[in-house]
């Protein structure tokens, strides 16, 4: 057996199996090389091992922690919209919302006055499910109308 | 994982139970700091560490598999963190300038007169020095040896964790260990008293 030094500190380490151990212990009893570097690499850890521990965290590390973690979380608002059903149907969602838009202005851009319409009524993109369900508007009254969904107790 | 019990409140987190979570960072984040503290060498950037560690932990909990020890799953996130921490260029640098202001080498010193427990001025003096020349050591170490050292010696990770966390295997940690153990003894030296034989 050459030295044995790579498997000096697994033996001091304790990681060699029952028989490495056995064939090193072997080796050692012929090898003052290895006896003493062993004692060498003994010393080493024995000064290791008397080194203080590591100072204590300051005491508002954990508050600290949460504050951050807290930070980090999305708005429940925030995330319902992450939720994948929402990732599929907020595209489409928003297409229907742009067609009523258009829809919306050029009708109204067509009308002669009362020009307060549009102001009053954009509360009705709050609800892209409702709009959409309502299909192209039509007229003033249609605007209203859809506006106005939840008075009329219409299932979103 | 039935014989980790830190397996089971990371799968329990991973459906949803923050507590588990929480019991989680109760348990390592102590431990965390004083690991990053092996790197940074700054108790105020370990403890940002330790926590940017967990925050990680907490985003990465869908990808906890429980086949996983969770004490190498926390390493192998902590390893990594340090070494992206370790190659800022801005942190190497300050850290050069801090070693070029170093103090004297250590003086010779039994290795019993060191403390344990109380300590007189003189001890804790020594104490010190040796801290500090650990702290050297360590900054010279290669990465890996460094990262296999650290948790071998200081954490008490076993090899085969050690090899799990650093996603290598038992034979390359064993040699990465006995590496830095040797760069240990020669730094070490000047602290160590001669022809102190010891059986294992």
């Amino acid at each position: 057996m050459k030295h044995a030094s790579p498997s000096l500190s697994a033996y001091l380490d304790g990681e060699l199996s029952s028989e490495e151990r056995a064939r090193f212990e072997a080796h050692l009893e012929r090898c003052p090389d290895c006896r003493a570097e062993r004692d060498r690499l003994k010393g080493a850890l024995s000064l290791l091992s008397r080194l203080p521990p590591s100072p204590p965290p300051s005491p508002n590390f954990e508050q600290h922690f949460y504050a951050r973690l807290a930070a980090e979380r999305p708005a429940p608002r925030a995330r319902l919209f992450d939720r994948p059903l929402w990732r599929w149907l907020a595209p489409g969602l928003a297409g229907v919302a742009a067609s009523v838009a258009l829809v919306l202005v050029v009708e109204i851009r067509h009308r002669p006055p009362p020009d307060d319409l549009l102001v009053g009524d954009l509360d009705l993109f709050e609800n892209y499910e409702a709009v959409a369900s309502v299909g192209v508007v039509e007229n003033q009254e249609d605007v209203e109308v859809v506006a106005h969904l939840d008075e009329l107790g219409v299932r979103k | 994982m039935a014989s980790d019990p830190d397996a089971a409140l990371m799968v329990a987190f991973k459906g949803g139970d923050e507590r588990a979570f929480r019991s989680l960072f109760e348990k390592y984040g102590r431990t965390m700091v004083s690991f990053c503290n092996h790197f940074v060498r700054d108790r105020a950037r370990a403890e940002e560490l330790a926590q940017d560690i967990f925050l990680k932990l907490h985003r990465s909990a869908g990808s906890y598999e429980a086949t996983a020890r969770f004490r190498t799953f926390l390493y192998r996130i902590a390893s990594n963190h340090c070494l992206n921490e370790l190659r800022r260029a801005e942190y190497g640098s300050r850290r050069a300038l801090e070693a070029s202001e170093g103090g004297e080498p250590p003086a010779p010193t039994d290795p019993d007169t060191l403390p344990a427990g109380t300590s007189t001025p003189e001890q804790t003096v020594l104490a010190s020095a040796l801290g500090r020349a650990v702290e050297q050591l360590l900054e010279g170490l290669p990465e890996k040896q460094r990262l296999a050292f650290v948790m071998g010696r200081f954490e008490g990770l076993s090899y085969e964790e050690i090899a799990h966390a650093l996603g290598t295997t038992v034979p390359a940690v064993k040699s990465l260990v006995h590496r830095a153990t040797v760069s240990a003894a020669a730094a070490l030296a000047p602290f160590m008293t001669t022809g102190e034989e010891v059986a294992p």
